[in-house]
């Protein structure tokens, strides 16, 4: 056989072998998504888990193509995060979708899913800038925390613009107020407390700061703290600005628990707890993304990513990595 | 000196030791006993997995230390029985070596195993009374978990006050009904009406509650999901709440053991799903490795109210560590 033939041969299988492999990738017909959430016991966290499990199955029903989830809680331990995403990777998942435990500290799970090659949607909690400029496959789906705070500002700001006396209870031209504030390494709390606060102020309403905590975002750790304030600064709090719905709802067990009337409490999440308290009236208003398309967004993405397609029109992202989910007030 | 035939035999023993290392250590003599991941579905009667969150650990745990991967599937209609055996023969399809199933109904899933549609192991995690015909499954007798509750009910609620029985009107599984059926006959021995009432107008169990409830009563909800719907109702409407003796149930979702823990939920029947979610990865391991030695085990279930829900016994089996 003469050296132009094997050329030839070896052109045909070539493309033959390319044909083949072609087919192959238009073929999938299911996808794998691994998950792992920082702890499975937050409202807000779980109420998204809810969304993305009804649109993971929105998707299958109307694309025809499997979607198998694999949700796994890290009960906040970035060790066992990093342990959960390798045995994501073993298992084949196609995409990750990773709400970090500490959002300084991703670098392992960008190593594993870069080596792998697998694309990953990080949620809820921004990794760093530099970590997310590592590799063109890193995404993150979240909400605007300035928005969320000016949000949140604004709903008192309007009120008192309406009723001054509604917000200040007591009527001596100053709302007296406590905050409770997450964790302190979360990118959220920081930005939440600054507006939140700055927009109070912008907006005319005379405030003054009693005291403020760190409650972690945790639900019994505002109610104790609310506790002690209570005993400390007995019949001064008017206001109780909260950078999440679940610590509101803590000041306002404390508050009942106290038997303490009349003290306004606004919160962040729009969790299912919290629009159950701003129905009963317990919380005067709260900040909700909007869930469903939260939900979507981690679903869309991850699956197109997934299948090696664009990035769905519907959620541009900025700088080709954030997707911001709309907000809005939600207010008795 | 050595000569050198000497040398040349010196030469071949060390290559014959050398090929002996390479073939050893490359698996061609001693052979490795191959562990491969086993590809297992789990599918439930639920669209959401809230009644599983235990079941779901145990069976991570299982998953780990079998090597398995076991795929987890909730329905797209609650209590679907067409749909659940499309997935069923779907995972089969896609590679899933063995099936564990919460029928929604057990004769199809039968009837399929029979006519081998369905051809790889099926563990059931349906009812003592029904899963005796069907094989191989970690189930629960829960007519049994009916007489239990009723019995510790009747000890606790007054003589001849009529007993609400809550069931959502869709659902036919044999879990509700054989339950439901066991908590009747002790309840009407002892002198009980037994009124069966489902959910009715935009309100739901609220609206139906207020309407039955005019006269005190005491509320026995078929499934969770009932029990859970009730107490919301309960919680939402002090009126009514006050006009109920007590609630009492099945199930153990987070929801559930807060109202429990609340007092608006009285008692519950529970049973260990930590171990059942463990003991169902492990039994289809077992069918598939073929060391099965058992068919079916049945799980215990056990009466827990406000009181003693932070004993030791039943705090480590309600929330279990990973």
């Amino acid at each position: 056989m003469s050296g132009r033939k094997i050329a030839w041969l070896l052109l045909v299988c070539l493309f033959l072998t390319g044909c083949q492999r072609a087919q192959k990738e238009e073929e999938k017909t299911s996808i794998r998504i691994g998950i792992s959430l920082y702890r499975g016991d937050d409202t807000f966290i779980n109420n998204i888990r809810s969304v993305i499990e009804e649109k993971a199955k929105e998707y299958e029903r109307e694309s025809g193509i499997k979607v198998t989830l694999d949700i796994q809680d890290a009960k906040g331990s970035q060790n066992t995060q990093n342990n959960q995403v390798e045995r994501f990777i073993s298992l084949g998942c196609d995409v990750l979708c990773i709400n970090p435990v500490d959002r300084m500290d991703v670098s392992v799970i960008i190593d594993r899913a870069m080596t792998a090659g697998v694309p990953v949607v990080f949620f809820n909690r921004q990794p760093v800038e530099e970590d997310m400029n590592r590799w063109d496959k890193l995404y993150y789906i979240g909400v605007d925390a300035r928005e969320t705070a000016i949000l949140q500002g604004q709903m008192v700001v309007d009120l008192y613009g309406e009723q001054p006396w509604a917000v200040d209870r007591n009527e001596d031209g100053v709302v007296s107020y406590v905050l409770l504030e997450g964790e302190s390494s979360h990118q959220d709390s920081l930005i939440r407390t600054e507006w939140s606060i700055q927009t109070l102020k912008d907006g005319g309403v005379p405030i003054e700061k009693i005291t403020g905590g760190i409650a972690n975002w945790e639900r019994s750790q505002a109610s104790a703290l609310m506790e002690q304030w209570l005993d400390a600064y007995p019949d001064t709090i008017e206001l109780v600005v909260s950078n999440n719905d679940d610590m509101a709802l803590g000041a306002i067990d404390a508050l009942e628990r106290a038997k303490v009337t009349g003290v306004n409490v606004v919160g962040i999440d729009g969790t299912t707890p919290g629009i159950e308290a701003l129905e009963s009236g317990k919380l005067l208003g709260t900040v909700s993304a909007n869930k469903e398309i939260y939900g979507s967004a981690i679903v869309d993405l991850a699956a197109s990513c997934a299948l090696g397609e664009e990035c769905p029109e519907e959620y541009p992202l900025t700088d080709g990595v954030y997707y911001w989910t709309p907000q809005e007030i939600l207010i008795q | 000196m050595i000569g050198k035939k000497s040398r040349i035999l010196i030469l071949f023993y060390i290559l014959v030791l050398v090929v002996l290392f390479l073939m050893c250590s490359t698996d061609l003599i001693i052979r490795e006993p191959e562990k491969g991941v086993y590809e297992v579905a789990v599918i439930i009667e639920d669209v959401r997995d809230d009644n599983y969150g235990n079941f779901r650990k145990g069976m991570d745990r299982a998953a780990v230390e079998f090597n398995a991967d076991v795929r987890f599937i909730t329905l797209y209609e609650r209590l679907d029985g067409g749909q659940q055996m499309e997935l069923l023969l779907r995972e089969q399809q896609d590679g899933a070596e063995a099936l564990i199933v919460a029928p929604v109904d057990e004769e199809s899933i039968s009837q399929a195993m029979s006519k081998k549609q369905v051809t790889i192991p099926v563990v059931l995690l349906g009812t003592e009374s029904r899963e005796e015909k069907a094989g191989s499954g970690v189930v629960i007798d829960y007519e049994h978990m009916g007489r239990q509750l009723a019995w510790e009910m009747q000890e606790r609620i007054p003589e001849h006050c009529p007993v609400v029985i809550l069931k959502d009107p869709a659902d036919k599984s044999a879990m509700s009904e054989d339950f439901l059926q066991g908590a009747r006959a002790v309840l009407s021995d002892h002198g009980h009406d037994c009124l069966l009432a489902g959910p009715s107008g935009k309100d739901g169990y609220k609206e139906m509650l207020g309407e039955m409830t005019e006269e005190p009563a005491v509320i026995l909800a078929g499934s969770p999901q009932v029990l859970e719907e009730a107490a919301g109702a309960l919680r939402e409407d002090s009126v009514l709440s006050g006009r109920v003796w007590g609630l009492y149930g099945r199930g153990n979702t987070m929801e559930i053991l807060n109202d429990l823990d609340q007092g608006r939920i009285t008692g519950i029947c529970v049973t260990d799903e930590f171990s059942r979610g463990y003991l169902s990865v492990r039994m289809a391991i077992q069918a598939l490795e073929g060391t099965k030695d058992q068919e079916l085990l049945e799980m215990d279930s056990y009466y827990i109210e406000k009181e003693n829900l932070r004993e030791p016994k039943f705090e480590k089996m309600l929330f279990p560590m990973e």
